[in-house]
């Protein structure tokens, strides 16, 4: 059974599998319902998932897989509770050692900052997940798309929307 | 551009840096260009400071993963050899009819079964125990590989069964460890009879019995009221380090490395199951010896 040596029922490839890519599947939950312990359980039940139906999901639909399962989990468990994105206590500003490399570069005050976060928290769910995924983790657009099963001309569509409703929200300062 | 309603992702593009030369220009020209560029400025000061533990993710869904895996992984087995299905059933038949029922416990875990009659058995790390739930009323019989404590109810004869003997009793509690060569039982109370080969001994509280592979039987009286493993510690007495490694092994899920030691060197003492950095300091520091942890975190590498 060749088909067998990479299948997720296999303990090291479901470990593998897990070990790359819990992490940003954590973040992304957290960015999009901004919930940390939220998050976390919903990797762990995506996953616990992924291992019992591990015969009838291939290794390169798995991370589509979980993403959906753990998406659709998240959405009818916060239908219940709408939390506000409690992202204040994890997304912080690390400290600016390597922003003074810009030659335009700007010093914002600690009031602008505190602006832009709540801001961001204000944005849609799908706003936020794709601004911060773009921001924070650095992903490009194509790679934000595989993620949510969307085109990239949707998650551009929606970065533009994101940045547009934080320029509102921020006002001129 | 900005106020174009067709150029709906002028942003990401410029936030990306996917402007041309022209387009860039022209946006830094534009009134709202610091405004958005104090935002990207901002953001990209943005970091997510929570750390993210993978492996003891991991490991918690490894927990809830095995109490479900006799569920599912069978189906998968079964389905590549679809062929052999009519001696499976054959097989699943006798094992269902035969009400077997066994228990396993993993490394470093514990398990306490209560079996039919009210007696009890604390099953070890990394052991296995069954019994058959149908005959049990006439034939208390436990199958046991590893090491197993007991609080056997009054009642007929009861029989822990191993590969390398038996041990039998009328009530009583009692201790047995049965590995590839190592055979031990200890009788907390009551009486308890040990069969091993020809060997055949009665034990009354407080009495321990020993075989080791190519060594001579051995008797002796043990002071403790129950084995200090229930609480959560190993101890040995006079027994070759090869057995204390195995302990440490099964306890703990690691692999302990030896090379040019002389394994027949006789340990006593204890370490805590519960602790892996204080055991292995307990033991090697006692045995005089130096060990190191490799990268996996499971292997342990022991110098003279």
């Amino acid at each position: 059974m060749p088909e067998n040596k990479v299948s997720i029922c296999n303990e090291q490839v479901f470990d593998q599998f897990f070990k790359s890519h819990a992490k940003l599947l954590r973040n992304y939950l957290y960015y999009k319902f901004g919930d940390m312990d939220q998050a976390e359980d919903l990797v762990q039940d995506s996953f616990i998932k992924l291992w019992n139906n591990c015969s009838k999901v291939s290794l390169d639909k798995a991370k589509s897989y979980v993403y959906t399962i753990a998406t659709n989990l998240g959405i009818s468990s916060t239908r219940h509770q709408k939390v506000k994105f409690k992202y204040q206590n994890y997304v912080t500003q690390h400290t600016t050692d390597s922003t003074n490399e810009s030659p335009e570069f700007i010093i914002l005050e600690k009031e602008y900052l505190e602006k832009l976060k709540s801001a961001i928290a204000d944005l849609s769910e799908r706003q936020r997940e794709v601004f911060l995924l773009s921001r924070i983790e650095k992903k490009t657009y194509k790679e934000i798309a595989e993620l949510s099963n969307v085109s990239v001309k949707a998650i551009e569509k929606l970065m533009h929307k994101a940045l547009v409703s934080l320029r509102k929200k921020i006002g001129n300062i | 551009m900005l106020n174009n309603k067709k150029d709906d992702i002028f942003l990401s593009r410029w936030i990306t840096g996917e402007l041309s030369p022209e387009e860039l220009t022209e946006f830094e020209s534009h009134p709202e260009y610091e405004y958005y560029k104090k935002i990207m400025i901002g953001s990209d000061m943005l970091e997510l400071s929570a750390e993210y533990d993978v492996d003891t993710a991991l490991s918690k869904i490894k927990q809830v993963k095995n109490t479900s895996a006799q569920h599912s992984k069978p189906i998968l087995r079964l389905w590549p050899y679809a062929t052999a299905a009519a001696s499976i059933a054959i097989i699943l038949g006798i094992f269902f009819f035969n009400l077997d029922q066994s228990y396993t416990t993993h490394y470093g875990e514990l398990v306490t079964v209560i079996l039919p009659d009210g007696s009890e058995m604390i099953l070890n790390a990394k052991s296995e125990a069954s019994y058959n739930k149908k005959k049990w009323e006439t034939n208390r019989t436990v199958s046991l590989q590893g090491e197993a404590y007991f609080k056997v109810k009054k009642g007929s004869k009861f029989t822990v069964s191993t590969k390398n003997g038996d041990v039998t009793v009328l009530g009583t509690e009692f201790n047995v460890q049965s590995y590839d060569t190592f055979f031990e039982a200890i009788c907390y109370e009551g009486k308890v009879r040990v069969t091993h080969s020809n060997d055949q001994e009665i034990l009354t509280a407080g009495k321990a019995y020993r075989n080791i592979h190519n060594m001579p039987s051995e008797k002796w009286t043990s002071d403790e009221l129950k084995p200090s493993w229930v609480d959560k510690v190993s101890s040995f007495r006079s027994t070759p380090i090869k057995y204390v490694f195995n302990e440490l092994e099964e306890q703990y899920n690691i692999k302990i490395k030896i090379d040019h030691i002389d394994t027949s060197t006789i340990y006593t003492g204890t370490f805590p199951n519960n602790d892996k950095e204080i055991a292995l300091r307990t033991v090697f520091s006692t045995l005089g010896m130096q060990y190191k942890i490799l990268q996996d975190n499971t292997t342990v590498v022991v110098e003279k």
